[in-house]
């Protein structure tokens, strides 16, 4: 009964972690409008959390420059299973305006396994909402497997 | 036959009255109330009400990650003793007529247990061998002293009201202070102890560590400091010790301040002693946490031993003359 309790639960109470990989800003705004009275994303469970140990989504936001690369990679390995890995924005996913520069590592695909890719530049409160909730659904999948 | 029922009788007092199972409940419910309001006063929907229990449940799912300098028996077990000192505080606290285990001295009791929780993080926190944990370490350390000095000086007004009263000078029996309320009316209708009903409003934040007294854990500028480490299980008990916190602390205010005649029935006193301590969690913790920024440690520490302190000097003052 308690592994139960603890499978359907975990899909509701998922909390964030948001690493900076070089982004330009404007997608940090955006995600922080998400918790804002005009959209409170609070309502569906998620929260900001400080450290990379108490949080089960990393969303990333950036091209992934050389230099941020291993911080991204062991900021993610902190995090406890079962974790989801969302990329936010288009730097992330292709490297957007930045792609091909000297000092870009990304895509961030190439380095671990991403489950939901939200883009836009920068993406819409209502379009980063509905990627959450997806990477909420996975979190639940990833939970019930590890049984 | 008599031993075991006796026996018995404790073992249902620790594990599902005033202890364990009432004390997860009612506090992870307050724990809920508590963030519901907030949202409500900043114009969101907010979290469901049953959230902190879905936040327990999946922390209980997590893997637990121990740091590699972490001293391991110490930064596993301490979030267990910080609970059990909780629970326990909850047994001496009096739930109207009803106390579970009751003595001469509850009070200083109490004030000794309240210090545990704290000191449990400080040692979890310090195992775990993490620089943010340090400076938390000592962040959490100068609120415990800031709010020792009020707390003490709350307790003794009231100690020495009712002493006083029953002609015994000094009364430290919580049992002895909620007999007292059911002949006499609650202690918050004398003029003397307003202000010291006033200073244990103000001091449950901070005690409890909630918004502008956080300083300990700000999770945006130490990464929630002593808790920078936890992961899984040991991270939803400090969780839930921090709704049982919030538990002990009001309840105890209603045991001080509100006791009263009650119901007579346990269950219905219970549950009307839930009502007020989720009231004082609404003017006390969720009121303040929605208009206020985190405040410095200095300030802190300052806004304790000057505003608080002296209205809980006045107040024993007043009480110390008989008024």
């Amino acid at each position: 009964m308690f592994k139960r309790l603890i499978a359907e639960r975990t899909g509701k109470s998922p909390w964030l972690f948001h690493i900076n990989a070089g982004s330009c800003n404007g997608c940090d705004i955006e995600l922080v409008s998400v918790l804002t009275p005009r959209y409170d994303a609070e309502r569906l469970g998620f929260k900001l959390a400080g450290s990379p140990r108490h949080a089960d989504i990393v969303v990333v936001t950036g091209p992934v420059t050389k230099q941020s690369l291993p911080r991204v990679l062991r900021a993610i390995s902190q995090v406890p299973e079962p974790r989801c890995i969302v990329t936010m924005g288009s730097c992330p996913q292709s490297g957007n305006v930045f792609r091909g520069s000297y000092s870009i590592a990304g895509p961030l695909s190439k380095y671990v396994p991403v489950d939901v890719d939200v883009a836009g530049c920068a993406p819409k409160p209502e379009a980063i909402i509905d990627g959450l909730t997806l990477a909420a659904k996975i979190l639940k999948e990833k939970r019930g497997r590890m049984n | 036959m008599t031993i075991v029922i006796d026996a018995l009788q404790y073992l249902g007092y620790v594990l599902i009255f005033p202890g364990f199972l009432f004390c997860f409940l009612a506090g992870m419910l307050l724990c809920g109330i508590d963030r519901k309001l907030v949202a409500k006063m900043q114009k969101r929907v907010g979290p469901p009400i049953l959230q902190p229990f879905y936040d327990f449940f999946k922390l209980c799912g997590k893997e637990t990650i121990i740091p590699a300098a972490a001293e391991r028996n110490t930064f596993m077990l301490s979030p267990l003793v910080g609970l059990a000192a909780l629970v326990v505080i909850q047994l001496f606290i009096p739930v109207f007529g009803f106390t579970a285990f009751s003595g001469i001295g509850d009070i200083i009791v109490i004030l000794y247990l309240l210090l545990v929780p704290a000191l449990a993080m400080i040692l979890g926190g310090a195992a775990s061998g993490s620089p943010y944990a340090g400076v938390g370490l000592s962040r959490e350390m100068v609120t415990i002293i800031s709010c020792e000095l009020p707390l003490v000086l709350v307790l003794l007004a009231v100690a020495k009201t009712v002493g006083g009263a029953i002609g015994t000078g000094l009364c430290f029996s919580l049992s002895q202070i909620a007999e007292y309320q059911e002949v006499n009316g609650s202690l918050i209708t004398k003029i003397s102890m307003l202000p010291a009903a006033a200073a244990m409003l103000l001091l449950i934040p901070g005690e409890t560590g909630s918004h502008p007294f956080d300083a300990a854990e700000a999770e945006t500028e130490i990464c929630e400091g002593l808790l920078a480490e936890y992961s899984g299980a040991p991270l939803g008990v400090f969780k839930l010790s921090h709704a049982v916190k919030m538990l002990s602390l009001t309840s105890l205010f209603v045991a001080l301040f509100l006791g009263g005649l009650g119901t007579g029935i346990l269950a219905l006193d219970a549950v009307l002693l839930f009502l007020l301590c989720a009231l004082i969690t609404a003017a006390s913790i969720s009121f303040v946490h929605a208009f206020t920024a985190r405040l410095k440690i200095e300030q802190i520490f300052k806004y304790y031993w000057t505003v608080v302190s002296l209205l809980a000097a006045v107040s024993l003052a007043l009480a110390w003359y008989g008024l």
